[in-house]
């Protein structure tokens, strides 16, 4: 028998805590949509989406009400297009062409975002997978709905240099062409070192080959749920603190459990995962820094930082392993910038510097993720950041990415501002030195000697 | 059975469940449990209910207790059971 206190403390997460299920995403195989020709590929595309994602949002919306528990977005990711556009597509304007094609899909079934505009390139690139990379800065500029992903590095493969180089000069100019939105493009488009397949969260979700048709995957929320009950175990010692995250962690996974298996069963289409991240929103109280004042540091960025969140990351895990049959994606914390209104302030204060987002990366489950930097930033030397954090995902084994903002026309201290959940922020220093003749090299870097497990 | 957990919060005053289980009379809802509790001057009521001869979709059914909880000044929500289970459970 439910008890009372139960039903309140859920309740409770959901009125005072910003408790939510994040994405309900649907992943969608477009290898059965291949042709070589153009227009039959899109019309293959538009009516394959259409079909299967007809009822997510209504799907979405009516599991929301019925548990109390609201589900803020509904998305879809895709087979990587530089695969299915590969035959028909022969110069970056032809996959343009593809990405209105899934802008016109998502807006028909009502997703606020669609991923897989992405290129695996984490070896070599086809002249397919560079076309695509090529049109990314059109794409997002022509587009609304559709999110770019490109795999530049992994443990078992190294780093492709050339598309880390080739996505310096990508970043900067899909930042010129939405230059009037802040240079949102660059908020659409993240580069990975060993992506997950599963993914459900934007910019960065893609359905991978490994994948079934149609698949289910659910991303869960709740940072402010985790605040609020570690403020209840202030000055405890770290076997409490632990505890404390493990357990709430548990209860919040489990609320994705029950909405990816509901939504599996009402669509008919299969459960794949849960991700367990946090994920913070500019919303007050929905924040990781929170968290990690709550933790005890000063603000998010202090001395003490990287082990906090490295406490959370893996606490958040040991909590959400055991509350789903399934787990994937991301599960960690992110730690984005402009979308978390207390790591903007930390940011802003001096207390959060980008060097020590990229420490924190080494624990957190993504990487550097939103950051607003001057638009006069070098394309080479956003090469040589992308560079450094491939590295750390490629050397420890992780997923790391990139998700960086040259706000063009703006520089140190003015403020970029993005609009609803990707937040604002002041825009950060980046450091001055150059690092062009290291990134100029052209070539791979050889994956490391841990690699070679068989 | 279709069980479905009914909170209502809001300040205590005469006159609250009088109206609200009429409702649930009114629309075929069994009522299986009510616990309440008043904290200083503000109530907090758990009821179970049965609503599988409720002939409306759930959407009304939310909307109406809304309605309700406006007339007695209370938030009333409605959700399905598994919620509460599923995170309170091993």
């Amino acid at each position: 028998m439910v008890e009372m206190k139960e039903v309140f403390e859920t309740n409770d997460m959901v009125s005072h805590e910003n408790l939510d299920v994040r994405t309900i995403t649907m992943g969608i195989s477009l290898l059965d949509c291949i042709d070589s020709d153009l227009d039959t590929l899109c019309k293959n595309i538009y009516d394959k989406i259409t079909a299967s994602a007809r009822d997510l949002v209504r799907v979405g919306d009516d599991i929301g009400l019925e548990f109390g528990v609201p589900v803020i977005n509904k998305r879809i990711s895709v087979t990587p297009i530089a695969l299915v556009g590969g035959s028909a597509c022969k110069s970056p304007e032809d996959f343009v062409k593809v990405a209105e094609t899934l802008d016109s899909a998502a807006k028909e079934v009502g997703v606020n975002f669609i991923g897989g505009y992405s290129a695996l390139v984490q070896k070599g690139m086809t002249p397919a997978d560079r076309n695509l990379i090529l049109s990314v800065p059109e794409a997002l500029k022509r587009t609304e709905r559709v999110c770019s992903s490109i795999s530049l590095g992994s443990t078992k493969t190294g780093i492709n240099m050339d598309a880390v180089r080739l996505m310096g000069d990508i970043i900067l100019e899909s930042a010129e062409l939405t230059k009037e939105d802040d240079s949102l493009g660059c908020a659409k488009l993240v580069v990975f070192c060993n992506p997950p397949d599963d993914n459900p969260f934007m910019a960065g979700a893609f359905h991978g080959v490994t994948e079934s048709d149609r698949i289910i995957n659910v991303g869960v929320s709740g940072p402010g749920v985790v605040k609020n009950v570690l403020s209840k175990v202030r000055g405890e010692n770290f076997e409490v603190l632990c505890e404390t995250i493990k357990k709430t962690a548990f209860k919040v996974t489990r609320v994705g459990q029950l909405f990816a298996k509901e939504a599996s069963r009402r669509l008919d289409v299969p459960f794949g995962i849960v991700d367990l991240s946090l994920a913070p929103t500019p919303a007050v109280g929905d924040s990781i820094a929170d968290i990690i004042h709550e933790m005890g540091m000063e603000y998010a960025g202090a001395p003490g930082t990287t082990a906090a969140l490295a406490i959370l990351n893996d606490q958040v895990k040991k909590g959400g392993v055991m509350a789903s049959s399934y787990v994937g994606g991301l599960s960690g914390a992110f730690i984005p910038v402009t979308e978390d209104k207390s790591m903007a302030y930390a940011a802003e204060i001096g207390a959060l510097t980008l060097e020590k987002l990229e420490a924190m990366t080494c624990v957190c489950s993504v990487g550097l993720d939103m950051i607003a930097i001057p638009g006069d930033t070098p394309a080479t030397t956003i090469a040589g950041i992308i560079a450094d954090e491939m590295a750390i995902g490629m050397i420890n084994q992780k997923t790391t990415a990139v998700r960086i903002i040259p706000v063009i026309g703006k520089g140190v201290g003015d403020v970029a501002e993005f609009g609803g959940l990707l937040g604002e922020a002041k825009i950060m220093p980046v450091n001055k030195f150059g690092c062009a003749d290291f990134v100029n090299r052209g070539g791979r870097i050889p994956a490391p000697i841990h690699s070679f497990k068989n | 059975m279709k069980r479905i957990i009914i909170t209502l919060v809001g300040k205590d005053h005469v006159g609250i469940i009088g109206p609200v289980c009429n409702f649930f009379a009114d629309n075929n809802i069994n009522i299986l449990d009510i616990k309440q509790t008043t904290v200083q001057e503000y109530i907090n009521m758990m009821m179970i209910v049965d609503i599988e001869k409720y002939d409306k979709d759930f959407d009304t059914l939310v909307s109406d207790l809304d309605k309700t909880g406006e007339k007695v000044s209370c938030i009333i929500k409605a959700q399905h059971e598994e919620i509460f289970e599923m995170m309170h459970r091993i």
